[in-house]
């Protein structure tokens, strides 16, 4: 339909309303809850708070420091795209570290 | 001298009630064991190794001598004998084709069944079956699961495996099932047949990990009694009030006592041993302007007796120690924060130097 164009001023009204009554289509966003910052894709493939930013843009959302989150996203594959596989591939990646706030240099290096 | 005496002696007094109330904790910890936390020597005093994996649930038998642990590397059990802090019996459920999904369970009076909700996922040469959600029973002592059913259609939306989703109580005959999630579900053990719904949900509470899968209040709970945070809404309004209820497993009788409106997040209650004031910590706000809450209950009455302002962390869990008088934050980290429970100011952090799992934890007084 985007071929046809109001010809009048009633049918631009007519127009206009109908573009608002229109909900934005975001992928994966749910159309019941309110807008919220839209972080693109790649950071994550789950599209909730991340490392880089929380669900309002912003990093306050975070935990504080960030290694304070980085086992409990890691166990059971909850953030495959930021931390190793828990569940198929390294299951050991936290033997060595048991603080990851204190010594987290301790942690092994994964390679995909 | 006489007064110096007596100062002693009331110091040493002071210190046989401290002995009296302190409790131990066991908290599941990363990489696969449960860390003990004396309360009154305020350090670790031991580590029981896990065999099968990371603790992703814990939980205490109802007779408080063992405690009960999930771990999700293989999905596997493990039962702790809380005397000798041994762990007495392990096993995991996957194999080289199957692995297994379950989050919410529970241990039958006996010990000997496990009621959870679990995911059957297969693997064939060039492709994975995953299954759907069905009610589980896993047998401790044969170490396999011994039989599943399917979920009804109205019970899908609870049992979708989400962490803390439809956690189950057993009722002390064994009879019943319990399952506590957007509704209550009662459904007959045996087959696992929907027996009565009880509209009351649990509270929603973002950012705060008080789902665990045994209930709330493992250790003040009586056999057969379930009491916990419930929120309600009137059919017409639909203004979400919250109370506290207490659950009597035996006759499903339910005394829901309301309390206010229902505030944007409430994690839980915690409750003192002699059953007469409770703890939540209430959020309101999101991210930035997050704000949170120690809110006090006298059970007495059910009223809402004192509030006083807690810092945020982005996760937690709430807890309380073996006497009532000390309220834990922790989780997210390696370190519990100690306030206190009658004026709830902030006294201390312990630092557990192991970051531990978002399991929950047990009190054993």
């Amino acid at each position: 339909m985007k071929h046809m164009r109001p010809l009048n001023k009633k049918a631009a009204r007519i127009d206009a309303y109908v573009t608002s009554r229109t909900d934005d289509v975001v992928a994966l966003q749910d159309a019941a809850k309110q807008q919220r910052p839209h972080v693109p894709m790649g950071c994550s493939i789950m599209f909730t708070p991340g490392w880089e930013v929380d669900a309002a843009g912003g990093t306050a959302g975070l935990c504080q420091p960030v290694e304070r989150d980085i086992y409990d996203c890691f166990v059971s594959c909850y953030w495959p795209a930021q931390v190793p596989d828990h569940l198929n591939n390294a299951a050991d990646w936290t033997a060595k570290c048991a603080s990851a706030t204190k010594d987290w240099r301790n942690l092994d290096l994964v390679f995909p | 001298m006489a007064i110096k005496r007596l100062t002693l002696l009331a110091a040493g007094c002071a210190v046989c009630a401290c002995f009296a109330s302190a409790g131990t904790l066991y908290l599941p910890a990363y990489p696969a064991a449960v860390v003990v936390f004396d309360e009154q020597k305020a350090q670790v005093v031991d580590r029981i190794p896990l065999e099968t994996g990371t603790p992703m649930s814990i939980r205490l038998s109802t007779d408080h001598k063992k405690i009960y642990v999930t771990t999700i590397d293989h999905n596997g059990f493990e039962v702790i004998d809380v005397a000798t802090r041994k762990v007495i019996n392990h096993f995991v459920l996957n194999t080289a084709t199957k692995q297994y999904r379950f989050f919410a369970g529970t241990p039958d009076p006996q010990g000997k069944l496990f009621y959870t909700v679990s995911k059957e996922i297969t693997k064939f040469p060039e492709h994975y079956d995953v299954g759907k959600w069905k009610y589980t029973v896993v047998d401790l002592e044969q170490q396999k699961i011994v039989k599943t059913v399917d979920i009804p259609k109205e019970e899908e939306a609870q049992n979708q495996g989400d962490w803390g989703s439809g956690a189950i109580d057993v009722s002390p005959d064994g009879k019943y099932l319990y399952q506590w999630g957007e509704k209550i579900t009662i459904l007959q053990a045996s087959d696992f047949k929907v027996l009565d719904h009880i509209d009351l949900a649990r509270p929603e509470a973002p950012g705060m990990e008080n789902a665990h899968f045994g209930s709330d209040l493992d250790l003040i709970n009586e056999p057969g009694e379930h009491t916990a945070m419930f929120v309600w809404a009137d059919p017409v309004v639909h203004n979400h009030v919250f109370g506290l209820a207490r659950f009597d497993l035996n006759t499903k009788h339910i005394d829901f006592n309301p309390i206010g409106p229902m505030p944007a997040g409430m994690a839980g209650i915690e409750v003192t041993p002699d059953r007469k004031w409770a703890y939540t910590v209430v959020q309101n706000g999101l991210h930035g302007n997050k704000r949170c809450e120690f809110w006090a209950f006298d059970l007495s009455s059910d009223r809402l007796t004192q509030k006083a302002e807690v810092p945020c962390r982005t996760r937690f869990t709430l807890g309380i120690s073996a006497d009532g008088k000390k309220l834990y934050i922790y989780g997210a980290g390696f370190d519990i924060e100690v306030y206190d429970a009658a004026t709830l100011k902030y006294e201390k952090t312990w630092d557990l130097t192991t970051d531990v799992t978002y399991a929950g934890i047990v009190v054993v007084p």
